[in-house]
């Protein structure tokens, strides 16, 4: 295995616990935004206990996608120094702006909300979640402008060898990136929301004694998962034009046409479980459904699993090209010395790996350890 | 333009190290200063409500530099590929064991106290590297030499540079029993790190292999000058009991490393690469300005309302409790 395949990996390897970290984020921040602002309108406590209790597990996941965007940022760098010189001005740009715009100020505001809370007016702390959630979107939406751009370079124009930025808009309207980008959101929510459902569930399943919590909680996560699932798939399908007619090898590999038949899949089993697990809600049906129950727990890694594999699809298919017709992957690697990217590979994994059993072995100790009593201390 | 921008970076990474500087310094003083579990949860907590907002400093400083300098980005990181590595393997692991340490309260945290612990050590250390070689200067081509004990006087005095700093902001954030110990720890630093900006001064002036690279007589002495100033500013505040004044010169120290790396061959970045270079055409900077200023403005004002809002220690209600 030579520094390019190497490199890949450890790329891949970066993203994939990244995406996986990040999607549970998107759709965990809605599912807090929405919890919290009907607090703010109705003030019944069990709203703002509820908003507590996904708040941390929100917290929780959001510390690994911190570390493993900073790594990835890094990545561009030090191993695919090629990218920069060839594109840095223009795949630069919606990163930065993603970085300045949308991740400094979601952490920063983070911080505020974690620590507001109690102490800042109540308002005041309401828009707090909701600045972290609107710009959690944004750097959605600018890191997969970077990303489309790759599929599809757009609004550039060659000048001695490297490409400049000559139409910004362009990278807007992608015909790669406008229909990927609600693919990718509506995944999002579907996620968070199948992680609210199942978590519900497994206390249902326990007769834990907080009906209400966990009824109220099961009801807006099942809403935002059927929501999630309907964007996802018609947003998936809308895909497939601009895709055969621009990349028309992408989905032709074995690799790439196991991966999408099988994501499509998993999106069409949530396109009709969750409208059907809609017909349970009322007078809580859903509680006495212990079949029901226990598919949603067990449905949770689903979303997961076939949001890496779409992402294999679009990241796979698009070899051998970094920049899809402009720049070959080997032309944009780093010469480096193969055993130094071997052991930095090695040893990312290795930390990665451990960090994530133990963020996702404390998710799931406070998750089924269920909300605090009443207003006693949180730790 | 470009100007501009370079100035927005050194903001933006003299922003970093003056603030996440002391989260490493609290982080590899953590088992000094609290000796049991409620005095680290103390330390901790001090850092606590900052710490989100420090680091991010790092994270726009870099998409900063790959948007507006994408050809100096790549000459960087891929020239000092293990120091850059091996401080990313640092800071994960303090970062995430910072924020996961804390959150089971019956659970034992021996093994995350020794990743936040070592994470800020390797991270210190690694930056120390990382700014001794900038510099001292990069190659034009090929990867950089790393057996050189000039740069062994970086990583060490960036330890230094850095405990100092945190022991200065605990002795400015902690309970009394915690700044107390924190400013006693501080005081006998004072030494060490002035002995590491006089080990670089005459280093750095006086080898030719460096001199030689450098055109402008004018920042390294400047640089020179206001250390001096913020060590005696640090000692002052220190020994009269008055933490607050000192806290304010350990950001100035803790930031002039990258400012001296980012001015002593103003123009040239790396030999052979000046700022013209490196930096992206125009229309792309023109996209970045007009959000650059905006982001930076209300980063600093909320950094600013973070600190006013959080005079009272984080107490039992808070969310994410360190």
């Amino acid at each position: 295995m030579d520094s390019i395949d190497l490199a890949r990996l450890q790329f891949a390897t970066t993203t994939s616990f990244h995406f996986l970290f990040v999607l549970l984020t998107l759709g965990l921040v809605t599912m807090v935004t929405i919890t919290q602002t009907r607090y703010a309108l109705r003030g019944h406590e069990v709203l703002g206990r509820m908003t507590r209790f996904w708040g941390r597990l929100y917290v929780v996941n959001y510390a690994l996608g911190i570390v493993t965007g900073i790594v990835m940022e890094f990545q561009f760098g030090l191993n695919w120094s090629g990218l920069s010189t060839y594109a840095g001005d223009i795949f630069g740009a919606p990163l930065a702006i993603e970085t300045l715009v949308a991740f400094f100020l979601e952490s920063t505001f983070l911080g505020l909300w974690i620590f507001g809370w109690g102490r800042m007016n109540k308002w005041l702390h309401l828009a707090t979640i909701w600045i972290v959630m609107l710009t959690a979107y944004a750097s959605a939406f600018w890191i997969m402008a970077a990303n489309s751009f790759l599929q599809n370079p757009v609004g550039y124009r060659e000048e001695g060898g490297v490409l400049r930025l000559a139409e910004f808009g362009a990278l807007l309207t992608n015909p790669l990136f406008v229909n990927a980008l609600p693919h990718v959101l509506g995944a999002a929510l579907l996620t968070g929301g199948v992680f609210v459902v199942g978590v519900s569930a497994h206390h249902f399943l326990r007769r834990s004694d907080e009906v209400d919590f966990f009824a109220r909680s099961m009801r807006t996560g099942v809403v935002v998962s059927t929501a999630g699932a309907l964007v996802t798939v018609a947003f998936g399908v809308a895909q497939f034009p601009a895709v055969t007619r621009l990349q028309p090898d992408k989905l032709g590999t074995p690799a790439t046409g196991s991966a999408l038949g099988f994501m499509i899949m998993i999106g069409y089993f949530y396109f009709f479980a969750a409208p059907f697990a809609l017909l349970f809600l009322p007078r809580l049906r859903i509680a006495r459904a212990r079949w029901l129950l226990r598919l949603m727990v067990w449905a949770i890694p689903l979303p997961f699993l076939a949001a890496i594999l779409g992402w294999l699809v679009r990241e796979i298919g698009r070899q051998p090209w970094l920049i899809y017709g402009k720049l070959t992957t080997a032309d944009a690697a780093t010469s480096l010395d193969p055993v130094h990217v071997a052991v930095s590979f090695v040893a990312f994994l290795l930390l990665f790996a451990a960090l994530a059993v133990a963020d996702w072995t404390l998710l799931s100790r406070l998750a089924r350890r269920g909300p605090e009593p009443s207003v006693t201390p949180g730790v | 333009m470009e100007l501009f921008f370079w100035a927005v970076l050194g903001l933006l990474s003299a922003g970093y190290f003056a603030l996440a500087g002391y989260d490493y310094g609290a982080g590899m003083l953590l088992r000094f200063l609290g000796r049991d579990e409620a005095g680290r949860r103390r330390a901790l907590g001090a850092v606590g409500p900052f710490f989100l907002g420090n680091e991010v400093w790092l994270v726009a400083a870099v998409g900063l530099l790959f948007g507006a300098f994408p050809r100096w980005e790549s000459k960087v990181f891929a020239g000092a590929y293990l120091i850059v590595v091996v401080l990313l393997l640092g800071l994960v692991s303090f970062t995430a064991a910072v924020q996961l340490r804390s959150r089971r309260p019956d659970a034992g945290r021996g093994a995350w106290d020794g990743l936040i612990t070592v994470g800020a050590l390797v991270t210190t250390v690694c930056w120390g590297l990382f700014l001794g070689v900038l510099v001292r200067g990069l190659p034009a081509d090929g990867p950089v030499p790393l057996a050189d004990p000039y740069l062994a006087v970086w990583g060490l005095g960036f330890v230094a540079l850095l405990l100092l700093h945190g022991a200065t902001f605990l002795a400015v954030r902690g309970d009394a029993a915690l700044a107390a110990r924190a400013r006693r720890i501080a005081l006998r630093l004072v030494p060490v790190v002035a002995g590491f900006v006089a080990a670089v001064a005459l280093w750095t002036g006086l080898s030719p292999s460096i001199t030689s690279t450098v055109d402008s007589a004018l920042p390294g002495p400047a640089v020179l000058g206001v250390a001096v100033l913020a060590l005696a500013a640090t000692f002052t505040g220190l020994l009269t009991r008055r933490p607050r004044l000192a806290l304010p010169a350990t950001m100035v120290l803790s930031a002039l490393p990258v400012t001296l790396a980012g001015t002593l061959r103003f123009p040239d970045l790396v030999v052979s690469m000046d700022l013209y270079e490196a930096a992206a055409a125009d229309a792309t900077l023109d996209v970045l300005a007009v959000v650059t200023p905006p982001a930076v403005l209300l980063v600093a004002l909320t950094q600013w309302l973070t600190w006013r809002w959080q005079r009272r220690p984080v107490d039992q209600r808070t969310l994410l409790h360190f």
